[in-house]
Formats: structure tokens, C-alpha cells, sequence
């Protein structure tokens, strides 16, 4: 083996290795989206495992041809006075490394489709509605009772969470005042652009109780970087308890409204 | 017995690059032009590698204030505007520009004054968009300049839009010109034998390419026009109140087909790579030409994935996201075209192959993340964050920027006389493809993560150590590109004597001398197949013009 064959093994394991470490989780690396905590989020979460089937044996497949070739078919590892046979093409091969990635990609296409139909439409058996507008740079959270939580961005400290209850279907209204913003909280499902001019929706149905995190995902302005979401989510008597101590505030502070 | 054809003597040395400043300026040789397209490309590129560093730098650790959040915005816009329209694909139309009449056999291209037209608009409209800097507030919105952030509204003070605004008007007429000249040129001045089922892969890499960009460089123009009519004149197209989706179909309308038309031309280079330095014929070249125009057509139709958070209906949403993913059939039948010209070879692993095979390596991995991305669920995770970052450097740099390195290697010696060091292209090869991985591939992860694109700073420690691998990687490219810039100008100046035909080349450009004379051939040769040069060579008809007694 010639010593650029062998730089091409050490540097192909070394990313082999890479790829395994992320596996792992070594250092932060993680290979997969947070554990999603509601059913949007676990479709994608889903789909996301189904895809990496195909994908991994393709990848890892062609890169093994790709090595393949480089060591055993360079010129130094063949006779002296080699000509290599000239083929022009074969139909039959052609048509087969058509047809794979063809089914595979429809395969892929139905069941994308699948999830995008049951998880992703606008819904109207919500239990609840939160009407979320962001504006250069924090988001505001209407409950429509009047108790309205501002979200207002920050990079230093944490923000003030938008406070949800847990096992309740909740529809998010997205409203844009300012420029476009994208509102993504990667443990809950995909991003939603609250872009000015109409009402953008999504939902979430949170599993658990805990905190988490999310940022602003469209470039915003110089604020971009500040606008930190947390939502946290309650059982429901811990939410029946929060939101009437929000109306109280809310009551108290009606009369010198800003 | 059959005529032999004889081919120029190899020059021992013709130093065609120091000619007087009056000719650069006003020279209607489309090699020259297309010289002067590259260095541009290649000016952008060193300067927008420099933005990319202090990107790195302000991102290496959480909380850092190496540049403020106003200036990072001003960077990392310069960064995409100047490395997608100032470098890829101005340097892929430079190479293009010189390499394209030659493969076909005609003198120059069909328009040459339109060609220095061309050409002279790129400068003009690099200056116009650096001109935003010396207002003190450039383009601060990221390459694609969304409305309506880009709007008046929110943009009072600043003259920096505008500038880019009129910066990319002009690099949209430039292109139109370019590929109304490239078909014409293709169409029209072909050499005799030369039939359209002849033409080098190149050359139909670049009908496609040219295709596409004439078709999208009007509504670019467009979007950037009716952004200046708002800015200007009042109007409500895309503003608060107005519909700031129109400017994103719009703008995507060119952006997508763009992305294709700064890695066809990558795929054309690669495509003439392979065969020769596996001394095979390229596997099944129609269904190559076909894939080509597959990816023509499909490109058309896919530019709302960009738009797949923006609330669409979902079988619109369905439709962008099936014509997304059939692009991987196209692309799959030339990347496993390209391994089996290879498979059989007898492979000289010089540097350009080893750039080819960076490309395949690399760029597969693009591909299979734009699959996840395709994907409408799974692309509202990972949209907008630095997954997108990652799968878009692997398509561009490790695909079309590998492929950019793989062409200069293997032409360097057609343009210049000159062979680049070999050395020197073995270390610039491993620090690329090493430091390229070590960026991009653990950028992956924090998109999934959680981190969003385009964010000067960030507070969470989970990303710290990540993304100070991301940056010290970093590093190791800017040395390979060092290296590489040494190379080139050291070799322009004492490279090793390349002659006529080093690589043992199959098309037309290794038949004339290195560098071509103005009217690159005194005679045409025949041409017998989509391999000429090689036709000649195998039936004994080439002979060495003879050496002067």
C-alpha cells in the first residue's frame, strides 16, 4: 500500500470515528434532534430515524465503493502496460442505479407526506389557543383572557417562560408586527414563521412536565441572537394556579395600562 | 493512408501573462477574459474566507465580543453575497469562458464585446455592493436580504441595501449576457464534426447552466427592483403591510436554480476529470447529458422548500417536497456514472483526482442531508439552523469548491504552461478535505441541537466546545488556501514546463499549445467522437509538429 492510500484509510477511519463519537453523544455531539416531548415532534423525531435507513446504507456503501476504487484500482496496483477495458456505459446497470434511489426517494416522499397530513395541518379541536406575535426582539404570548406574557429577548439572562399546561392540545396562532421572526423550540416540533400580514398556526400536546429552550430561528436584526424562548409546562392545577395569580396581575394593572 | 494531423510544437515558454495594463483592459480574447474572471473569483474568494474567519472567531466560544451584533450581521451577509456571487459563480463562468471554444474548436466566443461587457459589469458590481461598507451599514439581512427586514421601515439610515440591491441587478445582467453568449457560442461555432453528441460534458454542463441562469436571472432582477421601488418610491410590495412571502418566491425562484448554477459546471469539470486519469471513457455519457437536464427542469420546481415554515398548504407543500427529492435521482445517476468510469481504471492519483474524489466523498454527504431536508416535517426542525449551514457548505465547497480546486489543478497547466507544484497540492489537498470535515461535519449537530444560523452570539455552554472545533478546523482550511495561493504564484513564475498535453488529455483544449495562441488553433483537428484528442492519439495520426532544425 503506497503512503497516500494509507493517508486516505487513516483519514477516512478518523471520520469514521467522528461519526461513531457523535453517535455516542461524546462532548455534546449528539447525531438526533432533543427527545421530543410532544406528538408533532415525535412524527418528526420519527421520521427523521426512518430517513437515516436508507441514508446510512448509501452513504455507507458508496464511500466503501469510493475507497474501493482509490486503493485497488490506482495505478500503481496494476500490471505494468494495464489498459483498463473501455466501456462506454451498460443500460442495464444505469437503469438499476436510476430506479433505487428513484423508490427509495418516493418511499421516503409517501411517508413524509403521511407524517406532513396527520401532524401538520392548522387544527380545531384545540383545548386552548396562544396567540404569539414576535416583534423586533421578543415574542408576546396572548392566552385571550386578557393575560398576555412578554417574552422580552435577552442574552444574558433567562426570559420570562411561556408557561403551558401538560396533556392539553394547544393551538398557536402566529401573528408578525415587525419583520419575520421563526418561533422553534427544537424539544417541541419544527419552527413556525410569524410572518406580518396573516395568522401562521401549529400546535403542541407537551407529555411532561420541565423547561425548555428555543431561539428565534429567522435573522431578525441586530436583537436576532437575544430572542431566547423557554416554555415551560405545568400540570394542570400548577397552571389553573399560575394563570389566576397572571389575572390577578393583569386585573391590578388594568387601570394605568401602558 | 489516413492524413496525420499535426499538432503545434509545445512552447518552451510563452509569457502570455505580462502584457501591458491596456490590453488586459480592452482584450476581447475570451481566454484572457476568462483569466480575469478567475482571478476576480479568486480576489472574492480570499475575502470572503476572511469574513468566514471572524465568523469563526466571534462564534469559537459562548458570549464573545470579538465584533459587535451590528457588524457580525454586516460579515456574515458579506460572507454568503461575496462567496455565491463573487466567487463560485464568477469563477465557474471564468473557467468556463476560457475552456468552452477551445473543446469545441472555434477561435472565441460568438460575442466577444459583449463577452468585455460581460466581464467589466462584474468588478462594477462587486465595487457597488463594497460600496455599502463605506456608508459605515452594509447589507445586514444575510445573502437572501428578506423582506421586509430589508425594507425601509427597518432599515432608515442605511444606503447599504440599495448598494446590494443595484450590485446584484448588474451581476444579473452580467450573467444573462454570459449564457446568451455561452449558447450561441455553443450553437453556433462549433467545429466541423463537431455534433451536439460530441461535445464534451463540460460543454453541456455549461448549455445547462446557461440555460438556467438565463431563465432566472430575470426575476432576480425583478425581486431587487420592485425591493428598490419600495425603498424609494413608497411602494408596499413586500413590506409589514404589503406580502413579504412575494419577495422569498421571488428571490428562491433564482436562488435554487442558482445553487445549480454554481455545481453543474462542478459537475462538467468532474466529469472530464475522471476519464482521463482512469484512461476510461466517461460511463454512460448520454444518460450523463440527460441527468444534466433532468436537473435543469426539476431545479425549476423546487424553490418553495426554502419556504417550508411560512404556513403553505400542505400538498403545495408536498408537491415542492417530491420534485425536491427526485433531484437526488438525476444527481445519483451521475454520481455513481462518475465511480464507474473510475471502476477498472488505472487511476494516477495526481492532485486534481484527488480533488475529484474529495467532491465525491464529500458531496454525497450533501445530497443525503438535502434528502432529510427535503423532507417537509423533518426540514421545520432543522430549517434555519446550522444543519442547513453544514449540508450547504458540503454542496458548495465540498462539492462545488473541491470541484473548483480539481479544475485548477488539472487546467492551471493549459492556461499558465506551467505545472503547480505537486507537493505543495498534496498538502493543500489533506488540509482541505481535513479541516473541510472537521468544520462541517459536527456543524451537523448543532443544528440538531438547537442552534439557529446566523446568531452573533449564543449564551448556551452545551455548544461551546463544538463549535470551538468548528473554528479551530476552520483555521486549517485558511492554511490550505495559503498554501494554495503560494502554489499558484509560485508555479505562474517557476512551475515546471507542462507542454501541449500533460495529463494525456481527451478533448480539444491539450491539442493546441499551452497557452493557446489568440486564435487558439492554426487547424481544427478532426473530430471523430466526444473524445478527439484521445481518437488521434490511438490511430497513430498524431504527430509532433517538428522541432526547428
Amino acid at each position: 500500500m503506497t503512503r497516500s492510500a494509507r493517508a486516505l484509510f487513516t483519514i477516512l477511519g478518523l471520520t469514521a470515528l467522528t461519526i461513531a463519537l457523535s453517535g455516542c453523544g461524546v462532548g455534546g455531539l449528539s447525531p438526533i434532534f432533543p427527545e421530543p416531548v410532544s406528538p408533532n415532534g415525535q412524527a418528526i423525531y420519527n421520521l427523521y430515524l426512518g430517513i437515516s435507513i436508507p441514508a446510512i446504507i448509501v452513504f455507507v456503501g458508496y464511500e466503501a465503493a469510493l475507497l474501493w476504487v482509490a486503493i485497488r484500482y490506482r495505478r500503481s496496483r496494476q500490471p505494468a502496460g494495464y489498459t483498463p477495458p473501455q466501456v462506454h456505459g451498460h443500460t442495464g446497470v444505469e437503469l438499476i442505479w436510476t430506479a433505487i434511489p428513484l423508490v427509495i426517494v418516493l418511499t421516503i416522499a409517501v411517508f413524509s407526506f403521511v407524517a406532513l397530513q396527520n401532524y401538520f395541518q392548522p387544527i380545531n379541536d384545540q383545548q386552548m389557543q396562544v396567540t404569539i406575535s414576535g416583534h423586533q426582539f421578543g415574542w408576546d404570548y396572548d392566552y385571550g383572557n386578557g393575560v398576555v406574557v412578554h417574552q422580552e429577548g435577552s442574552l444574558t439572562s433567562s426570559v420570562e417562560p411561556f408557561v403551558v399546561p401538560t396533556h392539553t392540545l394547544i393551538k398557536l396562532q402566529f401573528a408578525g408586527t415587525d419583520v419575520i421572526h421563526s418561533w422553534w423550540v427544537p424539544a417541541i416540533s419544527g419552527k413556525t414563521d410569524a410572518v406580518p400580514g396573516y395568522y401562521n398556526y401549529s400546535w403542541m400536546k407537551i407529555d411532561r412536565v420541565g423547561q425548555w429552550r428555543g431561539e428565534c430561528a429567522e435573522l431578525c436584526g441586530v436583537g436576532h441572537a437575544s430572542m431566547q424562548i423557554i416554555v415551560q409546562a405545568m400540570d394542570q392545577p400548577d397552571f389553573d394556579a399560575w394563570m389566576a395569580q397572571q389575572k390577578a396581575k393583569a386585573t391590578a394593572a388594568a387601570s394605568p395600562s401602558p | 493512408m489516413a492524413a496525420t494531423t499535426v499538432l503545434p510544437r509545445p512552447k518552451a515558454y510563452d509569457d502570455t501573462f505580462f502584457k501591458p495594463i491596456s490590453l488586459w483592459l480592452t482584450t476581447t480574447d475570451h481566454k484572457l477574459i476568462g483569466i480575469m474572471y478567475m482571478v476576480t473569483a479568486m480576489l472574492s474568494f480570499v475575502v470572503g474566507g476572511i469574513f468566514a474567519l471572524i465568523i469563526r472567531l466571534q462564534l469559537s466560544q459562548p458570549n464573545l465580543q470579538i465584533v459587535d451584533a451590528a457588524t457580525y450581521n454586516q460579515i456574515l451577509s458579506a460572507h454568503g453575497v461575496t462567496m455565491i456571487f463573487f466567487f463560485v459563480t464568477i469563477f465557474v463562468t471564468g473557467i468556463a469562458n476560457y475552456m468552452v471554444p477551445i473543446m469545441i474548436g472555434a477561435r472565441d466566443m460568438a460575442f466577444p464585446r459583449v463577452n468585455l461587457l460581460g466581464f467589466w459589469l462584474v468588478p462594477v458590481s462587486i465595487i457597488l455592493y463594497y460600496c455599502g461598507f463605506l456608508t459605515g451599514h452594509s447589507l445586514d439581512a444575510g445573502w437572501t436580504g428578506y423582506a421586509p427586514l430589508t425594507e425601509k421601515a427597518f432599515q432608515n439610515h442605511s444606503l447599504g441595501v440599495d448598494f446590494w440591491a443595484m450590485s446584484i441587478i448588474v451581476w444579473a445582467i452580467s450573467g444573462i449576457m454570459a449564457s446568451t453568449n455561452f449558447l450561441t457560442t455553443i450553437v453556433a461555432l462549433r467545429a466541423p464534426g463537431m455534433r451536439f453528441s460530441r461535445l464534451p460534458l463540460f460543454v453541456w454542463a455549461q448549455i445547462s447552466t446557461s440555460i438556467l441562469l438565463l431563465i432566472v436571472g430575470a426575476p432576480l432582477a425583478a425581486a431587487m427592483i420592485l425591493l428598490e421601488f419600495d425603498r424609494q418610491f413608497g411602494t408596499q410590495f413586500f413590506t409589514t403591510g404589503g406580502r413579504p412571502v412575494l419577495y422569498q418566491h421571488l428571490f428562491w425562484f433564482f436562488g435554487h436554480p442558482e445553487v445549480y448554477v454554481m455545481i453543474l459546471p462542478a459537475f462538467g469539470m468532474i466529469s472530464e476529470i475522471v476519464p482521463v486519469f482512469a484512461r476510461k471513457p466517461i460511463f454512460g455519457y448520454m444518460s450523463m447529458v440527460a441527468a444534466l437536464f433532468g436537473i435543469v427542469f426539476l431545479s425549476m420546481t423546487v424553490w418553495a422548500h426554502h419556504m417550508f415554515t411560512v404556513g403553505m398548504n400542505t400538498y403545495v407543500e408536498g408537491f415542492f417536497m417530491l420534485m425536491t427529492m427526485l433531484i437526488a435521482v438525476p444527481t445519483g445517476i451521475k454520481m455513481f456514472n462518475w465511480i464507474a468510469t473510475a471502476w477498472w481504471g488505472s487511476i494516477d492519483f495526481t492532485v486534481p483526482i484527488k480533488f475529484v474524489f474529495g467532491f465525491l466523498a464529500t458531496f454525497l454527504i450533501g445530497g443525503i442531508t438535502g434528502i432529510y431536508l427535503a423532507s417537509v416535517p423533518v426540514d421545520t426542525q432543522l430549517h434555519q439552523s446550522y444543519y442547513v449551514v453544514a449540508h450547504l457548505h458540503y454542496v458548495l465547497f465540498g462539492g462545488s469548491v473541491f470541484a473548483i480546486f480539481a479544475g485548477i489543478y488539472y487546467w492551471f497547466p493549459k492556461i499558465t504552461g506551467r505545472l503547480l507544484d505537486r507537493k505543495l497540492g498534496e498538502w493543500h489537498f489533506w488540509l482541505t478535505f481535513i479541516g473541510f470535515n472537521g468544520t462541517f461535519l459536527i456543524m451537523h449537530t448543532l443544528g440538531l441541537e438547537g442552534m439557529p444560523r446566523r446568531i452573533w452570539t449564543y449564551s448556551n455552554e452545551a455548544w461551546a466546545t463544538t463549535n470551538l472545533i468548528i473554528t479551530a478546523s476552520s483555521f486549517l482550511i485558511a492554511i490550505a488556501v495559503g498554501i494554495f495561493l503560494i502554489n499558484i504564484i509560485r508555479s505562474w513564475n517557476h512551475g515546471e514546463i507542462a507542454g501541449n498535453d500533460p495529463w494525456q488529455g481527451n478533448t480539444l483544449e491539450w491539442a493546441t499549445t499551452s497557452p493557446p495562441p489568440p486564435y487558439n488553433f492554426e487547424r481544427v483537428p478532426p473530430v471523430r467522437s466526444f473524445m478527439p484528442l484521445r481518437d488521434l492519439r490511438e490511430s497513430g495520426e498524431l504527430v509532433e509538429e517538428a522541432a526547428p532544425a
